[in-house]
């Protein structure tokens, strides 16, 4: 699945990408998540920053300090100390977000969206469909029951692409066409294989049946989880999303308005791909919750 | 401090290279789109080039100083005026407090550039102070100026430098040459998805640049082009379009075919997507993307990524005080 030697593909004068494969797995983004991370800690000499992708992972460089070639030859290096995707450890936060799933809010947005563009399915009862699922509840039991590995971050600043890190949670589904011109901030959904959740008002398409409480974009910084960045979530990071009540949503709700909320975030902890690796390999994907 | 009479049609307060460090978390750099004329105004008053100064796009503002100051104006030729009388550009020029400067609506190119002495000091997010409006991120208030807004001042660097202090002649980008521009595009990273026929339609073409362009993206009226066997011949993963790939970063300059759409992304741009990007731009000669017009013609000449690296440069070595003569 992971190419026995990445792709360097130019992309102008002071970018270039770096493929990892051709399938969207795990193991390829670890790759670039790897690859980012050794990046980050040995500043080959007129590199700015990476941002990784779910196979590739895009480098920015200055010209007038380095050049395509001598860049490449660098990262090749890093590649081949870095070994295979298979010896990775990664450093990961695993932050927990009270959920509250089918909710009035994204139910909002689809009802919505029905009036104004085109009817079509309840997000949930499409996913239920797609994915041969008994009902929604057991939709939410399948998507609360895995951790969530944040791939990539982008499309519009903040926005978490995560991937289930438990096979047997592993969902699908199209996304909506055309898009949503509304979802409400805080809103999770799943498009593809990917879960995402909308940091502020906006757009999208993907199908819509979750809502957190916590904000996971603050500009004005006024919790200390965004001290170095307006948004919370870090490539790399994972997410786990633990079912609420509406009362208990509200109650957040009220903690974030006040200032006093704690975010839920574990820091100790590395994620092994070797580990990973070998407890996947004794799991049932087909074993639902 | 900077008073805005008029703010002109979507004038920001941008710093160069822009933000840097957080296309991880998908920030575009944003920055001056023209960061030539940009650097050049900063070097006019004697301010380091990157530091924070104003972009005005096809109409500019009115604006009021409440200090004196050093200031210069470059770029597309908004036919500038100081209290009524025209004001040269691609020069450093005093201004005492009262003064009104006055930009109107661009006479060639598109977007002209205005340096402070000591800067727009707004505050800084995330490290710049480049309005990125679209998250409301930066700037004045993470948006284009406003009637009535002040626009701080950072303190002006003294010694200052003087008045009347040019651009040498050749160090300044040739802006209004006509309505076609040659641009330079390199090959990549998804060019193996084009097919021989593809790349030449790509660089054969009189692409049009349409109403629908801005700071995000450059749209393109042109033929269709066509596809390798990759394009169709792939994993499900990446969708089913054929410009359709697994979401991958979008480098700045990046040739996007949406669809059958081309948009160049620009300084504002999304950071990542699920199409192609066949070509790049190189950001060494975006200064001719941000004073071309829409209805204007874009044919794209094919460099390699050493000649585009030749360019970068080049026009760091013309971004410099030596570009400056008294």
């Amino acid at each position: 699945m992971v190419y026995d030697t990445p792709r360097f593909l130019p992309a102008g004068d002071r970018y270039l990408l770096v493929e990892f494969g051709n399938h969207m797995t795990l193991e390829v983004n670890f790759m670039a998540h790897g690859l980012a991370a050794i990046v980050a800690a040995e500043r080959p000499r007129g590199v700015i920053e990476t941002a990784p992708a779910f196979a590739s992972l895009l480098v920015h460089y200055e010209p007038e300090e380095t050049s395509f070639a001598a860049v490449t030859d660098a990262l090749g290096r890093l590649v081949a100390e870095l070994g295979p995707s298979d010896q990775l450890e990664l450093s990961s936060r695993l932050f927990c977000l009270p959920t509250a799933y089918l909710d009035p809010w994204s139910r909002e947005a689809w009802e919505r969206y029905c009036a104004t563009i085109a009817p079509k399915t309840w997000d949930p009862e499409l996913i239920v469909q797609h994915n041969g699922l008994a009902d929604t509840a057991q939709l939410v039991r399948v998507h609360s029951g895995s951790e969530y590995w944040v791939a990539a971050i982008g499309w519009w600043p903040g926005v978490p692409f995560m991937l289930a890190l438990d096979p047997r949670c592993k969902l699908s589904v199209p996304r909506y066409n055309p898009p949503r011109v509304w979802t409400r901030k805080g809103t999770v959904g799943l498009g593809g294989a990917n879960t995402g959740i909308y940091p502020e008002d906006l757009p999208g398409g993907i199908q819509v049946f979750a809502r957190i409480p916590v904000p996971i974009w603050d500009p004005a910084q006024r919790f200390d989880v965004f001290r170095d960045s307006i948004c919370l979530l870090k490539p790399g990071d994972r997410v786990r999303f633990v079912p609420v009540t509406l009362e208990e949503f509200a109650e957040a709700e009220r903690k974030v308005e006040e200032g006093s909320y704690a975010f839920n975030l574990v820091e100790y902890q590395k994620f092994s791909v070797p580990a990973y690796r070998a407890w996947v390999a004794g799991l049932d994907p087909a074993a639902r919750f | 401090m900077l008073k805005v009479i008029k703010p002109g049609l979507e004038t920001s307060v941008q710093d160069w290279p822009g933000r840097i460090g957080f296309a991880n978390q998908g920030f575009p750099v944003s920055g001056p789109f023209d960061s030539w004329s940009f650097r050049l105004a900063n070097l006019l008053v004697g301010n380091p080039p990157g530091t924070a100064g104003l972009e005005a796009q096809f109409l500019g503002p009115t604006l009021a100083f409440t200090d004196d100051r050093l200031i210069a104006v470059t770029g597309a030729d908004m036919r500038p005026t100081l209290d009524g009388v025209p004001l040269p550009m691609w020069e450093s020029v005093a201004v005492t407090a009262g003064q009104v400067l006055a930009l109107g609506p661009a006479r060639s190119g598109a977007r002209a550039y205005l340096a402070v002495a000591g800067g727009i000091a707004t505050p800084p997010m995330l490290g710049s102070r480049a309005t990125f409006h679209k998250a409301g991120v930066g700037g004045l208030g993470g948006h284009a100026l406003s009637e009535g807004a002040g626009l701080p001042l950072g303190p002006a660097p003294r010694p200052g430098a003087a008045p009347g202090r040019r651009v040498a002649p050749g160090a300044r980008p040739p802006i209004g040459q006509g309505k076609r521009h040659e641009v330079e595009a390199v090959r990549g990273p998804n060019d193996d998805w084009i097919d021989d026929a593809g790349h030449a339609t790509f660089y054969g073409t009189d692409w049009v640049l349409t109403g629908r362009s801005d700071r995000t993206g450059y749209r393109l009226q042109g033929p269709v082009l066509s596809f390798a066997g990759r394009a169709r011949d792939k994993p499900v993963e990446h969708g089913a379009q054929p410009a359709n790939i697994i979401d991958q970063g979008y480098p700045l300059g990046a040739v996007n075919l949406a669809g059958d759409t081309l948009i160049i992304l620009v300084q504002d741009g999304p950071s990542m997507g699920g199409f192609i990007n066949p070509w790049t731009v190189p950001y060494a000669v975006f200064w001719k993307l941000a004073q071309a017009r829409p209805g204007d013609i874009l044919r794209f000449r094919e460099v390699g990524v050493e000649e585009a690296q030749a360019l970068a440069r080049d026009l760091g070595r013309k971004c410099t005080p030596a570009a400056i003569v008294t």
